[in-house]
């Protein structure tokens, strides 16, 4: 499999990084939100892997950023999610566009 | 242009396969549906479980407790990640990165010790 | 590598930080559900105190590098903790005197977590090289949100969290992905050594690439600071946020997003190609005036029609936001002294405005504009502290705010050609300010307020008022102290030499 262009893996991440954009931006359910915006993380990583291997310069340092992207994704994703289950207990809802509460 | 023919080529068996993937399915249930026979009853409109009668709706709540537990899973499972690649090169990195590991194995058992003491262990 | 090799004393202030956060989580995890947290902010203090001691002592030492380059004490960080420093521990009086209401068993965790942020931002302001910079960020970030949020049973709150979550999360997912591009492009995460390997790179399309990865990069960090592209959150999570966090968030977390930028876009881009054969960072020139003329445009016009003070001061804070994008714009070695300068007078003038924010909000239990009537009277020596602070944010001589500006506004006219028209439009958005500053005023002085119950500053309070209000007018009559200080600690050349 390695016949596979560098640009080939960069355009499945561009793909997925505006599918993620676009879902993060146009979604009304709070949870697929929060998953749009870890595809866009998982864009990265790809990104940053495919560089790694096929790069003009190819290095280590590249899986390990892909690595620490990883943790950090879960962190976030694991703080949204505790942040949404209150929301919920407060609103009953996990709808974004009835997020209003903070406009005169 | 020879390495593109072969990006080509990979894709075409993939193409195949998804055909295949479609075609055989439905041919096959097709084929069923032309040859069985089709009496229906009540009985057997109803969802199989096993022999058990059915009795309440498939569609229910999960309580909020497994939440708890998938993100603590997350957490702890992510960090293992870290853990991989130390184990790997251990003996290049020697006894500095054991010390590091500790370290950072100290900070998640902080983590732990929260959960513990704000009682997302146990179930209740 | 050797254990002993390193010098663990030059990561001393953030050792301390970090020490003490942990040992408050220990505390609040283990004292008793009945003993106060309010000890605990005292403990949080002392922490921040110390590590400013342990800076302090570092201030004479020369600068060097740690874990293979990935983390500098240099003039450029030590300088810049201090505005951090400075800021937390202002902020943690003020969380000291926080009113939590039913929510009260989380005041040990908003101490330590205030205490996690400031690790974070420490980190960003040391680290040479793009992961330890993206692990401080986050760490930065997800404390904020935590913050945000804290008041669970608040439905407001806990909705400003959520929207900050959510555009911090599309935020950083851009950010990294300009990153992903940078390191492609490199082949290194080290800031130095990408520096060196990208002015190397002569082929055309990839200085394209170049210019795209500096567009996204720096969309994605105007949300740490609140600017343009990505300033929606600033409003809603202000309002909904307690006062101590809205503050922490306006200065400590807007300074750490402006030492990200420095620190990143001067070292990588600045040798770099761009499209021709300027260097990137004067091609992308026009696009950083713009940017910046329009997050003030946009922070002043809005802030015109608020009535709530809190969401007034995101408007603000967006305005000045502009303010020092407008002193990044100008890409001479004066660039570093008249942003770090900005960024401390922003600390002190913000915080205090926040203080007296604070108590008068708790004071009337609403936060529109309306509870300023009469405060003039009332109590005469806040409605003057926050005078001062207005002044100062409004850019009135004889406060620091205005020696900011001035030094922003020189700069700009020293640079000439588009810097001109960006030097318009900060006069033109500090005319706007001044309606809504000058409006604030009116309704402390020339109003009349129902009369409320005499009630009793804190002592966190007043000593944050104080604080402020006094190195507000020292440093607006003599701001040498300042910038003495600071070239005497700051380098160019060591900034930008490994």
């Amino acid at each position: 499999m390695n016949n596979v262009p560098l640009s080939g893996y960069l355009l499945l991440a561009l793909v997925l990084f505006c599918i993620g954009l676009f879902g993060a931006l146009t979604k009304r359910n709070a949870v697929i939100v929060l998953i749009s915006i870890e595809l866009m993380l998982n864009a990265v990583n790809i990104n940053l892997v495919a560089f790694a291997k096929y790069g003009e310069n190819p290095g280590l340092t590249g899986q390990i950023f892909a690595l620490f992207t990883m943790t950090v994704a879960a962190a976030e994703a694991a703080v949204g999610l505790a942040i949404l289950m209150a929301l919920y207990r407060k609103r009953k809802s996990v709808h974004v566009d009835e997020m209003n509460h903070l406009k005169q | 242009m020879d390495l593109t023919n072969v990006y080509q080529n990979n894709y075409l068996v993939v193409v195949i396969f998804l055909l295949l993937g479609i075609l055989l399915p439905v041919g096959a249930l097709t084929a069923g549906r032309l040859l069985r026979p089709y009496k229906p009853r009540k009985e057997k409109y109803t969802t199989y479980e096993s022999g058990i009668e059915p009795f309440h709706q498939s569609w229910i709540q999960f309580n909020v407790r497994y939440y708890l537990f998938a993100l603590l899973f997350v957490i702890f499972d992510v960090e293992t990640v870290f853990l991989y690649p130390w184990a790997v090169a251990y003996d290049k990195l020697g006894m500095f990165a054991l010390i590091e590991m500790t370290v950072f194995i100290v900070m998640l058992a902080f983590g732990l010790l929260y959960a513990w003491r704000k009682k997302v262990l146990k179930w209740i | 590598m050797n254990w002993q090799a390193i010098e663990w004393g030059a990561m001393l202030p953030e050792l301390i930080v970090l020490g003490t956060s942990l040992l408050l989580i220990l505390l609040d995890l283990f004292l008793r559900k009945t003993v106060s947290r309010r000890p605990l902010g005292f403990l949080a203090l002392l922490g921040v105190a110390g590590a400013f001691s342990a800076l302090v002592l570092q201030l004479h030492e020369p600068s060097i590098q740690l874990f293979h380059d990935m983390y500098r004490v240099d003039g450029f960080s030590k300088t810049f903790k201090m505005l951090l420093l400075i800021g937390t521990f202002l902020v943690l009086c003020l969380a000291y005197d926080a009113k939590l209401g039913r929510e009260e068993n989380v005041r040990g965790e908003f101490y330590y977590l205030i205490l996690t942020a400031l690790v974070g931002a420490m980190f960003m302001a040391s680290s040479a090289d793009m992961i330890t910079l993206f692990i401080g960020l986050e760490l930065l970030s997800v404390s904020s949100y935590i913050m945000a949020g804290l008041k669970k049973h608040d439905a407001q709150s806990t909705e400003a969290a959520f929207k900050y979550v959510v555009s911090g999360g599309i935020a950083t997912a851009i950010t990294l992905f300009g990153m992903s591009y940078l390191f492609g492009l490199s082949g290194e995460t080290n800031l130095y050594s990408m520096a060196k390997a990208l002015q190397e790179t002569a082929l055309p399309d990839q200085s394209y690439m170049l210019v795209f990865a500096f567009f996204i990069t720096f969309t994605g960090l105007a949300f740490k600071i609140a600017s343009v592209p990505f300033h929606m959150w600033a409003p809603d999570v202000y309002e909904g946020a307690m006062v101590p966090v809205t503050a922490f968030l306006s200065v400590v977390s807007k300074t750490a997003g402006f030492i990200f930028i420095i620190r990143f876009f001067v070292l990588v881009f600045m040798m770099s190609k761009g499209v021709n054969s300027d260097s990137l960072l004067q091609q992308v020139q026009p696009y950083i005036i713009w940017l910046s003329g329009i997050t003030m445009l946009v922070g002043s016009i809005i802030a015109l029609r608020q009535s709530n003070v809190k969401r007034l001061f995101a408007y603000s804070s967006i305005a000045q936001a502009g303010f020092i994008l407008a002193a990044f714009s100008v890409f001479t070695p004066a660039l570093f002294e008249t942003m770090w300068f900005y960024l401390f007078a922003y600390v002190l003038m913000n915080i205090g405005a926040f203080a007296v924010i604070q108590e008068v909000t708790t004071r009337n239990n609403d936060t529109g504009m309306t509870s300023f009537e009469g405060l003039g009277k009332q109590s005469p020596w806040l409605a003057l502290a926050m005078t001062i602070f207005l002044l100062s944010l409004a850019g009135i001589p004889a406060t620091v705010g205005f020696i900011g500006k001035f030094g922003i506004l020189i700069a700009l006219l020293g640079y000439g050609g588009l810097h001109y028209v960006l030097a318009g439009i900060l006069i033109a958005a500090t005319l706007l300010s001044y309606v809504y500053y000058f409006n604030l005023i009116v309704q402390m002085y020339f109003r009349t307020g129902e009369v409320k119950e005499k009630r009793r500053s804190q002592k966190g309070l007043l000593i944050v008022t104080i604080v402020c209000a006094a190195a507000t007018v020292i440093f607006g009559i003599v701001p040498n102290i300042a910038l003495h200080f600071f070239y005497e600690q700051f380098s160019i050349s060591t900034f930008l030499q490994l």
